[in-house]
């Protein structure tokens, strides 16, 4: 069974006196495993798609399953409770949180989803050992660099097991020598724990080492 | 746990400055809600304090009306003596005659000492233990009195010791014959406590054939109900059987609407500093929406977000509460100092410290704080809640950049200021204003939800003639707050609060001082005023020789002599003063300002007719509290029993708030006996040269006696003095929520400045001097100031409507006109915003510091 199917999805936002077709009859799978590429500009609708499959936001039609658990029919509680549990994600702009340290950063995914400190920080550990930060458990974000932070934010993004995991411009805000060290950790990770990759990206080099690219413009795939 | 250490107690260790303005300003609300607490409860526990005290194991008491127990009609109450033991006692206040120290008030104790011993214990320093008949020895002498240890030990006062002290007007010297330790009847008052045989203080205080009541202790206190019934209806007319915790009820209801204005007052203070904690959080969510984003992508859930920013309100309650409960102790010492020369003046005679804090206050301060704070942070916690995941990580819903205010905030002003209106017309509740206290409330929410409409108007209206005719940081200013109105309503809100309260309480007070002057220049006709100078003020207790009013009446300066007379009854479950006047010398020399019959030829005629007859005059305050009006029959308490006296007119008197009722001098005698005056009105021939009649008065007197002579101008002057201290809590109340309020405006301010690094980098880049950034911020301080003040003179005006015409009417049943101190409110428009411009420095320095041109 695929891990997850969008059918006919539309997104449609309401700004001032204008609604923003974000994304428009939009149907994706993806099986386990897989790492996809989603290849458009800027403004093509990338980032609402992905909201949509990781139980961020909620289409205005369409369905979106994952595993077989049709996410348009979940509550705000049930969203949050598959966000926690099952999807991992990384943004562009890293999104580690100020105040806590890197391994606290890491290991908060397993606290919020009630496993102790006992838990969770070996986990945290072994993840940042991965990642290449052991040395920086005890940082704050503001100590890293762009491209320490982002590899940070990958070990946040996995450390609870999601099936899968979202990455949205992962690259963006890096130079490229990061930018490429980030994309080998993302691929290396898919192949190693089987983690589903749906990754969002507007660089081609980047989209080329998916296993699938699905191109969009202006809210379509093409 | 995790998220709140982490999320929440760490941001707020990461900005000391804004978290310690907000607890300060929790702590400030809460020290002066304690320290009213406190005051209120001093005045009052230490007259019940001292009622105990000197009760002791009595059960019941029988009082006459005002005037004491006649000595004669003890002997047909010897039946009381099957319930129980039964004892005189006489109680009044004498001063301390020193050269050193300003006068002090002693109260004294006269005991039957034979029969007092099952009622209260009176363990000396050296003999705790000593029996009744050698305790009675000491006291055989008429200038014998035992004093208490605590007292008499710094004034170096010993056994064997005498003191000069003075009774009314009559200057007496006393022998300490034993000292009392501080335990039972010595803890009155402080210790400003004199033990004496009945006989005695019957002489000393001329209390010669009456007593102040007599006291049972019941044999079997489980029937005292039963008890008390069947005495009730076996005691003549002119005496009642109460308990002693009557009188302390009684005095209870007289300060209650004392206490009330002072603790509605105390929450305008806390409220300011609830506004601080709703400012705060609404801040901090508004500040990190993107990291609550983040949060609820993680699948933190909406309630958990809620949660913690709750929980960020709780730990500026608790911390604010538990630093506000010691600084409200310490506070209670000025309040006491502040409201104790208006308790005693017009109340009761109060001991001067305050108690200590117990678990009550302390629990007080927790159970309100915590909750309301937690009401205060219930909307910004709801709105962080209700953060989508997305859209805060786009970035793309900044509530901010609104450019409409939403309808729902007019229209729930408009709700608000219209439920405050009707509150107003509401009546009293127990002679309380609460519906009026309910309506300035309403009116101050709902001015603060307009608050956005009118920052948003001004900001608006400003925009075209200061880029005209000032400098463009000037006009970025207007722009910026144009920008942030939502997020700076809060803080203009809170500091229009405590701004429209100082207003409303200006004009009150202004209002109110105005009509006493107008009072006092209409009613104070008389050229002297003679009191006993034991008495701070004219007292039931405290009356003149007849060897001084003859001195007085015989002088040659002397036109006319009013002998007034005062007293307290009891009247339901509150007292009223009952006077006594020669209504033909005042309405030949004298004036009231008459209230009903309207005009003063009708009024007088009205007052005339009351001469001889079974007729009263009554201050407006009582025609008010009783609901009662001329030609209405009013039953008054007397000797022999309730008489009926028709009301012939009313006056106003702001003299004291119970309510008086006077009668002419022949009326009383009749009701009540020939009692000495409590004082003398003296009309003089030659009104040029009082000061020279006052000192011929004196002179003539002699040594022999002690009295207070007052001349007009003095009196009037002692009136307003009075006056004026009774306000100064008023004031400092005010002042605290004003700090309280510019603490707030100073945070937003410095959180602003922070989130707008970029664009101050960028201002700098293209230019903009360090000056130039400071004038600009200083300008949104200036603005906020401004429109604050603003809002806070047109809401003040209508709350000083609110307080004059509602709250102090239902309150103290006084008229007072309205005037409205101009000088005062345009110099303190002034300083308040230069407060605020001051309050603005810091964050221009925070905002130049900012500027790093590496990023």
């Amino acid at each position: 069974m695929p891990l997850l199917v969008a059918d006919n999805l539309h997104r449609t936002f309401v700004v001032g006196d204008a609604r923003v077709q974000a994304v428009s009859g939009v149907s994706l799978s993806l099986d386990a495993a897989d790492f996809v590429a989603l290849v458009g500009p800027s403004g093509c609708g990338k980032s609402t798609l992905l909201h949509l499959c990781g139980a961020m936001d909620k289409p205005t039609a369409g369905t979106v399953r994952l595993e077989g658990v049709a996410l348009e029919d979940l509550g705000d509680d049930g969203l949050t409770r598959i966000r926690r549990d099952r999807v991992g994600f990384v943004f562009q702009f890293f999104n580690l949180l100020p105040t806590l340290t890197v391994l606290e950063n890491v290991a908060l995914p397993v606290l919020l989803a009630g496993g102790r400190s006992a838990a969770a920080e070996p986990a945290a550990r072994a993840l940042l050992d991965r990642v290449g930060l052991g040395s920086r458990e005890h940082h704050y974000p503001r100590q890293l660099s762009g491209g320490e932070m982002q590899r940070a934010a990958v070990a946040r993004a996995l450390v609870h097991g999601p099936a899968l995991l979202i990455a949205d411009e992962p690259t963006g805000n890096l130079d490229s020598e990061n930018g490429r060290l980030v994309l080998d950790l993302l691929t290396g990770l898919n192949r190693e724990l089987g983690v589903t990759l749906l990754l969002a990206t507007h660089d081609r080099d980047i989209a080329s080492a998916a296993g699938r690219v699905v191109r969009m413009r202006d809210g379509r795939i093409e | 746990m995790h998220l709140f250490r982490w999320f929440i107690l760490r941001r707020l260790a990461q900005e000391p400055l804004r978290s310690m303005t907000t607890t300060l300003g929790v702590a400030l609300g809460i020290a002066v809600v304690v320290a009213i607490q406190l005051t209120n409860a001093s005045s009052l526990r230490g007259f019940e304090a001292a009622l105990n005290a000197v009760s002791g194991r009595a059960s019941l008491e029988i009082v006459g009306t005002g005037v004491g127990v006649d000595e004669t009609r003890l002997t047909g109450l010897g039946w009381l003596r099957d319930y129980g033991d039964v004892t005189p006692v006489i109680e009044g206040e004498i001063a301390l005659r020193e050269k050193a120290r300003p006068q002090e008030t002693l109260r004294v104790l006269g005991i039957d000492i034979l029969r007092d011993r099952s009622f209260r214990d009176y363990p000396l320093t050296e003999s705790p233990d000593l029996p009744s008949d050698r305790l009675l020895s000491r006291l055989l002498d008429p200038s014998s009195a035992i004093l208490a240890e605590k007292f008499a030990a710094p004034r170096g006062l010993q056994v064997g010791s005498t003191f000069d002290a003075i009774a009314a007007d009559r200057t007496t010297t006393l022998t300490v014959r034993g000292l009392l330790k501080d335990e039972g009847p010595a803890r009155v008052l402080d210790g400003h406590f004199v033990l004496m045989d009945i006989a005695a203080a019957q002489f000393l205080l001329d209390r010669l054939g009456r007593i102040d009541r007599v006291e049972i202790r019941l044999e079997d206190p489980a029937r005292i109900e039963s008890a008390e019934q069947e005495i009730r209806a076996r005691l003549p007319a002119g005496l009642a059987v109460q308990r002693p915790a009557q009188r302390g009820r009684q005095v209870e209801q007289m300060l209650s609407a004392f206490h009330l204005n002072l603790t509605a007052l105390s929450y305008i203070a806390l409220v300011v500093g609830l506004f601080l904690v709703y400012n705060t959080v609404s801040v901090a969510v508004l500040s990190r929406r993107g990291e609550i984003g983040v949060l609820r992508a993680l699948g933190v859930s909406r309630s958990r977000v809620r949660t913690l920013f709750l929980a960020e309100a709780a730990t500026f309650a608790v911390a604010g509460c538990s630093a506000g409960v010691v600084l409200g102790r310490f506070l209670a010492n000025g309040a006491v100092a502040l409201t104790a020369t208006t308790v005693s003046t017009l109340y009761i005679r109060t001991a001067a410290a305050p108690p200590a804090l117990d678990w009550s206050v302390i629990v007080l301060a927790f159970a309100v704080g915590v909750p309301l704070a937690l009401i205060a942070a219930a909307i910004p916690a709801q709105e962080a809640a209700r953060v989508p995941p997305a859209a805060a990580i786009r970035g793309s819903d900044q509530v901010d950049t609104r450019t409409r205010i939403p309808r729902r905030y007019v229209a729930v002003a408009i709700a608000l200021l219209a439920l405050g209106g009707w509150l107003a017309t509401r009546p009293a509740v127990n002679g309380l204003p609460i519906f009026g206290y309910a309506s300035a409330f309403a009116i101050i929410f709902g001015a603060s939800f307009l608050v956005p409409a009118v920052l948003f108007a001004v900001v608006r209206t400003l925009d075209a003639p200061v880029r005209r005719f000032l400098h463009v940081e000037h006009w970025l200013a207007v722009t910026n707050i144009s920008s942030a109105v939502f997020r700076l309503s809060i803080s203009v809100a809170a500091l229009a609060v405590s701004l429209s309260m100082m207003v409303a309480i200006a004009v009150m007070v202004g209002s109110f001082r105005e009509t006493v002057v107008y009072w006092t220049g209409q009613t104070l006709q008389a050229d002297l005023f003679v009191s006993p100078a034991a008495a701070g003020r004219p007292s039931a207790e405290a009356t003149l020789s007849p060897e001084v009013v003859r001195t007085v009446m015989t002088s040659q300066d002397v036109l006319a002599v009013d002998r007034f007379r005062v007293t307290d009854v009891p009247y339901g479950d509150t007292r009223i003063r009952v006077g006594a006047g020669d209504f033909d010398v005042i309405l030949t020399h004298g004036s009231l300002l008459f209230k009903t019959p309207e005009t003063p030829t009708d009024a007088k005629t009205a007052m005339r007719s009351a001469i001889g007859e079974d007729a009263v005059v009554a201050s407006e305050a009582f025609t008010l509290k009783h609901a009662v009006n001329v030609g209405d029959q009013v039953l008054v308490p007397t000797p022999a029993g309730p008489v009926s006296f028709r009301l012939a007119a009313v006056y106003f008197d702001y003299s004291n708030d119970r309510g008086v009722l006077m009668m002419d001098r022949s009326t009383f005698e009749r009701h009540f006996g020939a009692l000495a005056p409590s004082g003398l009105t003296v009309y003089l021939k030659d009104r040029t040269m009082p000061e020279e009649a006052r000192a011929r008065i004196l002179s003539a007197i002699g040594d022999s006696h002690s009295v207070f002579i007052n001349t007009n101008q003095s009196l009037r002057a002692e009136v307003l003095r009075i006056f004026d201290s009774t306000f100064a809590i008023t004031y400092a109340l005010e002042l605290v929520a004003i700090v309280v309020a510019i603490l707030g405006i100073s945070g937003t301010l410095v959180t602003l400045v922070l989130e707008r690094e970029a664009e101050f980098t960028i201002l700098r880049l293209m230019g903009t001097g360090r000056r130039q950034i400071r004038r600009m911020v200083v300008g949104e301080a200036v603005i906020i100031g401004g429109v604050s003040q603003a809002i806070g003179l047109v809401v003040g005006l209508a709350l000083s409507m609110v307080l004059i015409y509602v709250i102090n009417v239902q309150s103290f049943g006084w008229t007072i006109q309205f005037h409205v101190p101009w000088t005062f409110l345009a110099q303190s428009s002034v300083l308040i915003v230069a407060a605020t411009a001051l309050a603005g420095l810091y964050p221009a320095r925070r905002a130049n510091q900012l500027t790093r041109f590496d990023r």
